[in-house]
């Protein structure tokens, strides 16, 4: 069934910090992810548990009972939650401005066509060297 | 909005307005010397670079706040004086033209500061939000990186010799590694990236991250914003402030070739990550830094084609203009602070090249007397135009004479019509009028006020205004404090006089004293400037009589109107504690009388109270 954008509810924080789990570590069991989501705050197996169930029944998530450990699996890719929020009028305002205090490795402007044309024939050069 | 009407004429208000002017060409010129420095840098040198850019930014925000405090006038004058009218300023050019346009550009510059305010407000404001916008993104969507990434990270960290912790998060939120925080620094990489991206490059962003914060990068960017929110009509202040950003991503850049040792495979890895970004769809949620082509180009040592900046050709123009602002500034700069020496500014006196002007300390007090001022106006003898007087002559003899200043004078006299002094006279009364934009002058106001009122209560044998008393009273306003001894009084007997205590004249000082003492006992008082003046002692060979011993003020009196004892022991300040009420003499040359105070006062023996002849002396023992 090819399904173009699914109209997914939104997901809740704690929804959203246990699919950015599997979009980090790919499927896992709720093991893997109660233990993810444990390195920074401390959460009960049984709420995990309980989370990710009631997200496959929204949709948000997929499971896999072939195996006794049941494995979950995020249905959507990561960049969906930007598009999501994108939306939010209130999202983008803040994360507007956000620019200006963080700092990182790359510029806020992207680089234009050229400059990217440029870039590839030195990334080729050097994967041509690296060899 | 007439709190801030009146607000914006305070000398605070006047100061911030002339700081953010004068700011104009102290900005252009700190940038123009960084421009200057750093082309005599290397590029190579990040390191200095970035503290040439610092620096300057501090040096900005420095100057702006120097100038604002030179600006402002000592102390008391932050208090808005509305009730002394404190007049707007003169430049002495100024005055004798009667065309409109000085006085233009002086009611738009207070609006200058409000106005900047908004935007500094604004930009708070959005700074605010970013913070705000920070913090969500270290809670919200983001996970633990792996244990062997947590580990790796420590490593690197081991290597920047970085004791602080640092929490390595994993985040769907944005699309390029960001750090932030500096107390609780935190790395967010974008979802994907840690398996993305070989090993080796991984390390070398993570590396580049880690000198972002040891270097405490995340804290001076947060100075930087807070300056270029407050000086942000400077376009100087965004150039460099871009400089400073520049500059701290070729100094963690440097950081990560030294410990790594392989600039082109950093440099792939940053390209890679450009590319990345690419692929997103949505905006990046990135940080700032510089070009990318540049950084690449400098980690590979590449020399940049030559590119035909527009920098210098800007900077001069820029600095030409504000070449021209500045000299303006500095023009307006001497008359707009009010500092102690005195200027064109009406509401001081002449100067004292014009009358006698001594300063006497009082012995008993600290506070200085003001003196003897210019010579009142009365005497200036300038014949009256066609051989009468004028009512535009009178109102300038007479209305404003305290408060008009010679070179108005002069170009009233110049005036050859009846339309321009009229004119002339409108200009003069909105001059002065703390509120311009108003229809009620309440300098005007107050003015004719004091002029009433000097005639109401000082007048005596000449107008009221004309008085010693009135001058000061019109010229200085209603005094904080009056002292008004009619009897005289004092340690010595005294003729009647009143002390008149200003907290605070504007250009002239603080507790000011002035005196004035009826030497005549005519009922007009005239301002002293010797204190001894008011000791009938030295002054006045009258009759006199004399009260000595235990009595408040024992001394010399003058016999004007008949006195008896009773009276004398009354004005000489009654009996101190150990005084014998029983047993008081008056001498009078050889014959003494017995005076009982008890007894007189309870009815018996009211014979005693004598009326007094001169020479006298009431002995209390």
């Amino acid at each position: 069934m090819p399904e173009k954008l699914p109209e997914l509810p939104r997901p809740t924080d704690a929804e959203l910090e246990i699919l950015t789990v599997l979009w980090s570590r790919g499927p896992s069991t709720v093991r893997d992810v109660h233990e993810a989501i444990g390195f920074r705050k401390a959460t009960q197996y049984t709420t995990v548990l309980k989370l990710l169930q009631i997200m496959a029944e929204k949709g948000l998530v997929r499971r896999d009972e072939k195996q006794r450990a049941h494995i979950y699996e995020a249905s959507q890719p990561c960049e969906w939650t930007q598009r999501q929020l994108a939306g939010d009028l209130l999202q983008r305002a803040f994360s507007g401005s956000a620019k200006s205090l963080m700092l990182g490795a790359l510029s806020a402007r992207k680089v234009s066509k050229e400059e990217l044309a440029e870039l590839r024939k030195f990334l080729d050069e050097y994967e041509g060297g690296a060899r | 909005m007439n709190h801030l009407e009146s607000w914006i004429h305070t000398p605070v208000a006047k100061a911030l307005g002339w700081s953010l002017i004068h700011f104009l060409w102290q900005g252009m010129l700190i940038a123009f010397l960084l421009w200057m420095l750093l082309i005599l840098c290397r590029p190579r040198e990040a390191r200095l670079r970035y503290a040439l850019g610092c620096l300057a930014l501090f040096a900005m925000a420095a100057s702006f706040g120097l100038t604002f405090e030179l600006l402002l006038p000592g102390g008391h004058a932050a208090i808005a004086v509305p009730a002394r009218l404190a007049l707007p300023v003169v430049p002495p050019g100024a005055a004798p033209a009667l065309d409109v346009r000085p006085l233009d550009l002086k009611l738009a510059l207070p609006w200058l500061v409000p106005l900047w305010m908004a935007g500094v407000l604004l930009l708070y404001l959005r700074s605010l939000a970013s913070w705000i916008a920070v913090e969500r993104l270290r809670r919200t969507g983001v996970c633990a990186a792996t244990g062997d990434w947590q580990e790796r990270l420590r490593r690197l960290r081991g290597r920047l010799n970085l004791d602080r912790s640092v929490a390595l998060l994993e985040s769907c939120l944005i699309d390029v590694p960001v750090v932030m925080g500096f107390l609780r620094p935190v790395i967010l990489m974008p979802m994907g990236l840690l398996a993305g991206l070989s090993t080796d490059q991984v390390e070398a962003i993570l590396l580049h991250e880690l000198a972002h914060i040891r270097r405490w990068d995340y804290v001076v960017n947060l100075f930087q914003n807070l300056i270029e929110g407050l000086l942000f009509y400077h376009p100087a202040v965004w150039w460099v402030s871009g400089q400073v950003r520049t500059e701290r991503e070729n100094c963690c850049d440097d950081m990560v070739v030294k410990l790594k040792g392989d600039a082109r495979g950093y440099a792939a890895a940053l390209a890679t990550l450009e590319q990345n970004r690419w692929s997103a769809r949505e905006p990046a949620l990135a940080a700032s830094g510089g070009s990318l082509m540049k950084r690449i180009h400098r980690l590979l040592q590449q020399p940049e084609g030559p590119r035909a900046s527009a920098a210098p050709i800007l900077a001069a123009g820029l600095l030409l203009v504000s070449l021209g602002v500045a000299v303006a500034g500095w023009q307006n700069i001497s008359t707009a602070a009010p500092k102690p020496v005195a200027n064109a500014v009406p509401l001081t006196q002449r100067e004292p090249a014009e009358a006698p002007a001594i300063v006497t300390p009082l012995p008993k007090k600290a506070p200085v007397s003001l003196v003897a001022q210019a010579v009142p106006p009365t005497s200036d003898q300038s014949a009256p135009v066609n051989g009468i007087e004028t009512p535009y002559l009178r109102w300038m003899h007479e209305d404003v004479a305290y408060i008009i200043s010679d070179e108005e004078r002069i170009a009233f006299k110049h005036l050859q019509s009846d339309p321009d002094r009229e004119h002339f006279i409108e200009q003069f009364w909105m001059r002065r009028d703390p509120t311009p934009g108003t229809t009620v002058n309440e300098f005007q106001e107050e003015h004719y006020r004091r002029i009433a009122y000097a005639n109401d209560h000082f007048a005596d044998k000449i107008d009221g205004w004309k008085t010693d008393r009135g001058r000061v009273y019109i010229t200085y306003g209603p005094p904080d404090e009056i002292v008004s001894h009619p009897k005289g009084g004092g340690a010595t007997s005294t003729f009647p006089f009143e002390e008149w205590r200003y907290r605070y004249i504007q250009d002239v000082g603080n507790d000011i004293v002035v005196e004035f003492v009826d030497a005549n006992m005519s009922g007009e008082y005239r301002m002293t400037s010797d204190p001894s003046a008011k000791d009938a002692l030295l002054s006045k060979p009258g009759p006199k009589y004399f009260v000595v011993g235990e009595v408040g003020r024992p001394g010399a009196f003058p016999l004007v109107t008949p006195t008896t004892v009773m009276e004398a022991l009354v004005l000489a300040g009654g009996f101190r504690d150990f005084a014998n009420r029983s047993e008081i003499t008056i001498q009078r040359g050889a014959k003494t009388y017995i005076f009982n105070f008890k007894e007189v006062v309870t009815g018996q023996n009211r014979a005693q109270n004598i009326p007094l002849e001169p020479g006298d002396q009431i002995i209390v023992k």
